[in-house]
């Protein structure tokens, strides 16, 4: 009987020891992130399950590698993260599908006029992201979406913190760049 | 040309945005922006990302990936994790080798000691043997030349 309740650590060395139990937690806790990561990279509702389970099987596979040192989650997207640009390369996935279907409304109630201006702000987001480099997508989803520390998203994409926050910079450029082309 | 294209601190600007400035340098930015026509609508326009992004909606998925990524391994025969056998390193033969070494040193200063100890012992041990030579006690030589020859 697993402890859901065990840290990420304890379930981890668990894992690591053949425990599939242990591992199917830690899959439970990590597969809307991961999913919601490659599925806005990859912009493919079909090609985001296919990844995010070849991850977690990767995962599994790279686990005698995993050491305490290194959180799980940045590990884990690591391992996503190159399992994707790998998709990218062979598949030539660049194309985004539109994310209408998935659509829900923000939790916070803002006025209708505010409600509107952002969800047309956040349809036209969605479509400026499948225009931006992916090197900067994926840095952009990180920090934005997943709310990564600059050091997590170093060791996600194998880069230093000073690479981060200039390619951070460089990214956000591109996509107000973006948006002000589609505007005019 | 763009308020971004033309800032020359987006870089600094960004970082301000994700709160991963230090200070002083933040409270130094934080003056200039508010100063500058074009730095402020930089910082404008980052900070209206972050909005929007904030507002994307959450796609969850519709599976339990746990349940399909075990029958995945089961059905592929994916072998159990194996830690691999534990690699010696130097750091940890460190504790032994400095036992070991003290122990050596401990061994040969007793040894010493034990050495020196017993030829300390054995000059009274000598001289006590002195008692049952032919000279007597006392200095009373019978003669000086007699003990001269026995080396007194």
């Amino acid at each position: 009987m697993i402890d859901t309740l065990a840290s990420e650590d304890d379930l981890a060395r668990r894992a690591q020891a053949g425990n599939g139990q242990a591992f199917s937690e830690l899959v439970r806790r990590h597969q809307r992130p991961v999913h919601r990561y490659l599925l806005r990279l990859l912009g493919s509702h079909d090609d985001a399950m296919e990844l995010t389970q070849e991850a977690f099987i990767k995962a599994w596979q790279a686990l005698p590698q995993w050491r305490p040192e290194a959180q799980f989650r940045t590990w884990l997207f690591r391992i996503a993260n190159n399992s994707a640009l790998d998709a990218l390369r062979h598949r030539k996935l660049v194309e985004f599908v539109p994310l209408e279907d998935s659509f829900d409304a923000p939790s916070s109630e803002p006025s209708p006029e505010h409600q509107a201006q952002l969800t047309q702000e956040v349809r036209q987001l969605e479509a400026n992201l499948k225009k931006l480099a992916p090197e900067h997508r994926q840095i952009l989803l990180l920090r934005e979406v997943e709310e990564m520390s600059y050091e997590e998203i170093a060791s996600v994409l194998s880069l230093n913190e000073g690479t981060v926050k200039s390619r951070l910079a460089r990214a956000r450029t591109a996509l107000i760049e973006i948006r002000a082309r589609s505007q005019s | 040309m763009s308020a971004v294209e033309k800032c020359p601190r987006t870089e600094a600007i960004s970082a301000l945005v994700d709160d991963a400035l230090a200070e002083p340098a933040r409270a130094a930015l934080d003056a200039h922006v508010a100063g500058c026509p074009i730095c402020a609508p930089v910082l404008t326009e980052f900070r209206q990302l972050r909005t929007t992004f904030a507002a994307l909606p959450d796609v969850g998925p519709k599976v339990d990936f746990a349940f399909l990524v075990d029958r995945r391994i089961a059905a592929a025969g994916v072998p159990k994790p194996k830690s691999k056998p534990q690699r010696w390193r130097w750091w940890q033969l460190a504790p032994a080798t400095l036992g070991g070494a003290v122990s050596l040193s401990l061994g040969a200063y007793l040894g010493g000691a034990l050495v020196l100890g017993s030829q300390a012992t054995a000059q009274p041990a000598a001289l006590q043997m002195a008692a049952f030579t032919a000279t007597p006690p006392g200095a009373l030589c019978p003669a000086l030349q007699t003990c001269n020859s026995m080396g007194h």
